[in-house]
């Protein structure tokens, strides 16, 4: 699945097309990449998968039209196109007929132009740094598909939120948002009727960045999109551009990468536990959660030198070997941490309040899951099995003995068990590989200028909430013509808009505890 | 053992033949006064501490050290902190309920710890119906907090505020209703009366059965009074950021967070007072030489000992659960703690009545 | 119907749980306490040798360092860190022109911490140290001059 053959499709036929594919069981739609090809015209990559044969198709489309170029929405076809075709409007003024709410997404709504286009014009006259609050819009965008080739247009301006609901604003600065996320509520008495979520705010352009950076300057951003999974987000990248170049790894670099991988899942899923303990009260349970985490960074640090930005795969290896007494710190906290999890269990998981809070809250069905592509470990709470490392087994994935954990129940204790669940297997998979390290070099040669062969490149690795995926455009520069990340929040967002409607307060920061997203990883 | 009615009396005798009656009561008022102020002061700053360092405790920390040996200076700096704090005027609210509240919230708990019996004859407001005037004073103090979240004009208070008085309207009833299981035991409502009964047996073992689970409903609900987790949802800092004091700066968030740990004192103050004996030392029936001993510790150590050992398994509590949802509060009272206390009601009288208590 | 969800059930169930959870709490409240106290434990404290707080560009004992004024170093990095004033000095034997360092000046402020200066100096001139207390009030501080 390095190489991708993309299919390209004529726009007419594009939408009949796309719902054929859907009609197959191409269920999961793994992201949609925008794409400006400049003379070719802008369009999108659509990557297909089917969930039950893990048959994979990458589906193009284009556009010459610039001024006002429109493709046909998929939004209802797959429930998590919606955000992802307001991302790819955001960014390419591409217009997709037929979608109900086409707002920007990251983007403030005053902006001018739309950065990712090859022409775009960067210059700080258009785009001041502003420094008064945007207009809030009111009302949504629907584009209309009409029959004739004429230019659709805005047919109808529906009310994002009606002003006469009592409206709060959950976010952007919120102690339970974990970031600044912004819910924008409609409510009645406790019960939400109405969530509209906004992004944006922690946005730094980092796939606009990497295309004027060479391969190796692209790595530091990695580590800052989802900062829980540095290493899995630098594992994805630097497992596309080695595979792009041909490079075979060292068998000690592959051991490494994998348990650092690992230590890191846990890392996360502890985190996890701790804010959704903190988020329902519970900030003894936040602490103990912390203490043990500590040990983790720790170790990391001592290898990689960094705690949170952990900076350590480069690509054809590591930055630096691991140090001597690494197999033994780790061992001491791998069985220092089995302990400790009963506690959680005893403290706060099994809890009655706690119970009565988080089951039948906040429930995600498989269909719904796979429609949203909600990943990681949301999907397996649903009873979807979506781990990328038995789907497409990287690193030491295939030479390791581990379960997937899957539920069924889709709610948020589901959630958080799958969570504490994966801490123990991902203790089992260490434990399996720390006394076996091969010796060898932990880095092979690379040339001093990377530059990689002309084509699309992909790779994906199961990072802590999900696949994050890589996509790169090469045209054979030391620069990628476009690089896509696929966000393991994006998908959980799209999926929490759906399953927020209905519950009280409470259950909303309950159900985004349980969904664990990161907002720089939504944001990018 | 000391009684301090007798000082009491010989302070009252000085200023009568000192100066005229009238004069006299206003002076003595005063004096009530300023000594209940203090009194409730240092317990605040006392329970403040206590609170820092034992949620420390809990939680594998050490908590503050740094200010005064052991942080012992902590919360004198934080006071002086937040009496030098501004204290922000909000747009559209309504000025007066906005300043008035949190000395609502104070005023009721200062009311109600007058009536806390430390030693014999060492109480302020002592009459027939104490039990009552203590309940009654108590729940004007969700006026405050009502208030407080209606006038700040900010919609997360509104929540806030609207969860407490729902909250707090509730538990009142079970609150009351094992109180008066144990007014049943007693036959009296005149706290002095009540806790003199106790020097012979505490009413929580006179009373056995129906009195601990009488105690029990009475430190849950009390816990819901006093808007502590797992009852915190009027101020839910994860959901509502401060709730009903988001909007309060300076000393007004100041009054409402001495008066929320006055009030744990409280709570756990009237326990001792109908349940643990107040300041009557323990006494084992038979053991005349034990309870001889226990004697000569005074009654407002008892008194202050038992009611901080309340306190801290209050915080124990506040600090192992996690927050409760509205409507799961509600449940919890309206279908388990309620029908319990009643039928517990009903029990007890029936054991008094046919003689089964102590 | 299961007796854990019966009315009593539910009741004694719940006190289950809820003393299980205190005794938790209970055990920890009398085991040792975690926090550390920095900075009163600035002479125990671990940092660990690969940490990255600041760069650095060792000098041996005479001052002198061993930067070639390249520039590769300034070339990787992505934030643009890194700048390097150059002058021209003829070496007196060969009668060859050489660069010299003048100035080496490092943005702290900017600086991301990702290594790709010191991957690409072929000297191993500079390396990245671990003391970090660099906190400072102005941002102007934060542009350090890495030769001497």
């Amino acid at each position: 699945m390095t190489e991708m053959e993309v299919k390209f499709i004529e726009l007419d036929e594009f939408r009949n097309a796309m719902q054929r594919e859907r009609e197959r069981g191409m269920d999961f739609l793994r992201e949609i990449v925008g794409m400006d090809w400049g003379e070719e015209g802008l369009g999108a990559i659509y990557i297909l998968e089917n969930s039950n044969t893990r048959e994979n198709t990458e589906i193009g489309v284009r556009t010459t039209e610039r001024e006002k170029p429109q493709i046909p929405t998929v939004s209802d076809i797959w429930q998590v196109a919606e955000l992802y075709e307001r991302e790819v409007f955001d960014f390419f003024g591409i217009e997709f007929t037929g979608h109900h709410d086409l707002r920007r997404l990251f983007l403030r709504n005053d902006w001018v132009g739309h950065p990712l286009r090859k022409d775009y014009d960067a210059s700080e006259t258009l785009n001041p740094v502003r420094l008064e609050s945007e207009p809030a819009e009111e009302f949504q965008r629907e584009y209309d598909i009409q029959d004739d080739k004429e230019m659709a247009k805005i047919v109808e301006k529906l009310k994002i939120l009606h002003y006469d609901q009592f409206i709060i604003n959950i976010g952007p600065q919120h102690p339970a948002t974990h970031g600044v996320l912004h819910f924008h509520l409609a409510l009645e008495g406790e019960e939400v009727r109405k969530v509209d979520i906004r992004c944006g705010y922690i946005h730094r352009g980092i796939e606009k960045m990497c295309e004027s950076r060479t391969y190796p300057q692209i790595l530091p951003f990695c580590d800052r999109l989802d900062y829980l999974s540095a290493h899995q987000n630098r594992h994805a990248v630097c497992m596309c551009i080695e595979k792009a170049l041909g490079l075979e790894l060292t068998d000690r670099t592959q051991y490494i990468r994998t348990i650092m991988d690992e230590l890191q899942r846990i890392d996360s899923h502890l985190l996890m536990y701790s804010c959704m303990a903190m988020d329902m009260g519970a900030i003894t349970g936040f602490i103990y959660g912390f203490r043990e985490r500590e040990k983790i960074l720790d170790i990391m640090e001592e290898v990689t030198g960094g705690r949170l930005i952990q900076n350590y795969y480069v690509i054809g290896g590591v930055q630096a070997d691991i140090t001597a007494n690494f197999a033994r710190k780790v061992k001491e906290y791998c069985n220092d941490q089995k302990m400790r999890i009963k506690e959680y269990y005893d403290l706060f998981v099994n809890n009655v309040i706690f119970r009565n809070r988080s089951i039948g809250v906040g429930v995600l069905t498989r269909e719904d899951a796979i429609s949203f592509g909600a990943t990681g470990g949301t999907g397996r709470a649903s009873g979807w099995a979506c781990d990328v490392r038995k789907r497409y087994p990287y690193a030491m994935y295939d030479k390791v003995e581990f379960k997937e954990i899957l539920h069924t129940d889709g709610d948020c204790y589901a959630r958080l068990l799958v969570r504490l669940e994966e801490i123990l297997e991902s203790i089992h998979i260490i434990e399996q590989l720390i006394d076996n390290i091969p010796e060898g070099e932990y880095k092979v040669k690379t040339k001093p200028i990377i530059k990689l062969p002309e084509g699309r490149f992909s790779a994906s690795v199961e990072g802590t909430r999900g696949e994050f995926g890589v996509f790169i455009e090469s045209h054979g520069d030391k620069s990628p013509y476009r690089l896509k990340f696929r966000p393991t929040g994006l998908p959980l967002i799209a999926a929490a808009h759906k399953i927020m409607k209905r519950c009280k307060i409470a259950d909303l920061i309950t159900i985004g505890a349980s969904l664990d997203y990161v907002i720089p990883d939504i944001d990018r | 053992m000391i009684d301090f009615s007798s000082i009491v009396t010989a302070v009252d005798c000085f200023l009568e033949s000192a100066m005229p009656h009238q004069l006299a009561i206003v002076v003595k008022c005063i004096l009530a006064a300023v000594c209940a102020l203090v009194a409730y002061l240092s317990f605040a700053i006392l329970m403040i501490y206590m609170e820092r360092k034992v949620c420390a405790s809990f939680q594998c920390r050490l908590g503050p050290t740094r200010v005064g040996k052991w942080g012992l200076l902590q919360v004198f700096s934080d006071v002086f902190k937040m009496i030098i704090k501004e204290i922000i005027e909000i747009k559209d609210s309504d000025r007066i309920l906005y300043n008035l509240a949190p000395f609502l919230v104070v005023m009721s708990s200062i009311i109600t710890f007058s009536c806390l019996p430390f030693a014999r004859g060492l109480q302020v407001l002592d009459f027939n119906i104490g039990i009552f005037f203590i309940m009654a004073a108590s729940s004007f103090g969700i006026l405050g907090i009502l208030l407080a979240g209606w006038s700040s004009s900010n919609k997360f208070s509104m929540i806030g505020a609207m969860r407490s008085g729902g909250q707090m309207i509730s538990y009142e009833l079970s609150m009351g209703l094992s109180i008066l299981t144990l007014v049943v035991l007693s036959g009296t409502m005149q706290i002095s009366e009540i806790t003199e009964m106790q020097t012979k047996g505490w009413f929580i073992f006179r009373g056995h059965i129906p009195a601990v689970i009488a105690f029990i409903i009475y430190l849950i609900a009390g816990n819901a009074e006093t808007n502590r987790a797992p009852f915190d949802l009027p101020e839910a800092e994860s959901e509502l950021t401060a709730g009903f004091h988001t909007e309060y700066s300076g000393m007004g968030f100041g009054f409402f967070y001495v008066a929320e740990f006055m009030n744990m004192f409280i709570i756990a103050g009237i326990a001792t007072t109908i349940f643990l004996g107040g300041w009557a030392p323990l006494y084992i029936p038979g053991l005349e030489g034990f309870n001889h001993a226990m004697c000569y510790i005074p009654g407002s150590i008892w008194f202050i000992g038992k009611t901080l050992f309340i306190v801290w398994v209050l915080m124990w509590i506040r600090w192992t659960f996690p927050r409760l949802r509205i409507d799961q509060v509600l449940v919890l009272e309206w279908k388990f703690l309620v029908p319990i206390g009643l039928i517990n009601l009903l029990i007890m009288t029936i054991c008094v009545v046919m003689g089964w208590t102590f | 119907m299961k007796f854990e969800d019966t009315y009593i059930g539910t009741v004694f169930y719940t006190a289950k749980s809820l003393l299980t959870g205190l005794k938790v709490t209970l055990k920890e409240f009398f085991t040792r306490k975690v926090t550390e106290q920095y900075p009163e434990n600035r002479k125990t404290l671990q940092i660990s040798e690969r940490h990255r707080a600041r760069l650095v560009m060792p000098h041996d004992a005479e001052g002198n360092n061993r930067c070639i004024a390249c520039g590769l170093c300034s070339m990787a990095c992505p934030n643009g860190t890194i700048s390097i004033t150059t002058k021209s000095v003829t070496d007196e034997e060969s009668g060859k022109s050489k660069k010299v360092l003048v100035e080496y000046s490092y943005d702290l402020g900017s600086c991301m911490f990702c290594q790709l200066c010191v991957n690409a100096c072929p000297k191993n001139a500079i390396e990245f140290s671990n003391e970090f207390e660099n906190a400072v009030f102005d941002r102007r501080k934060l542009v350090l001059r890495l030769n001497r």
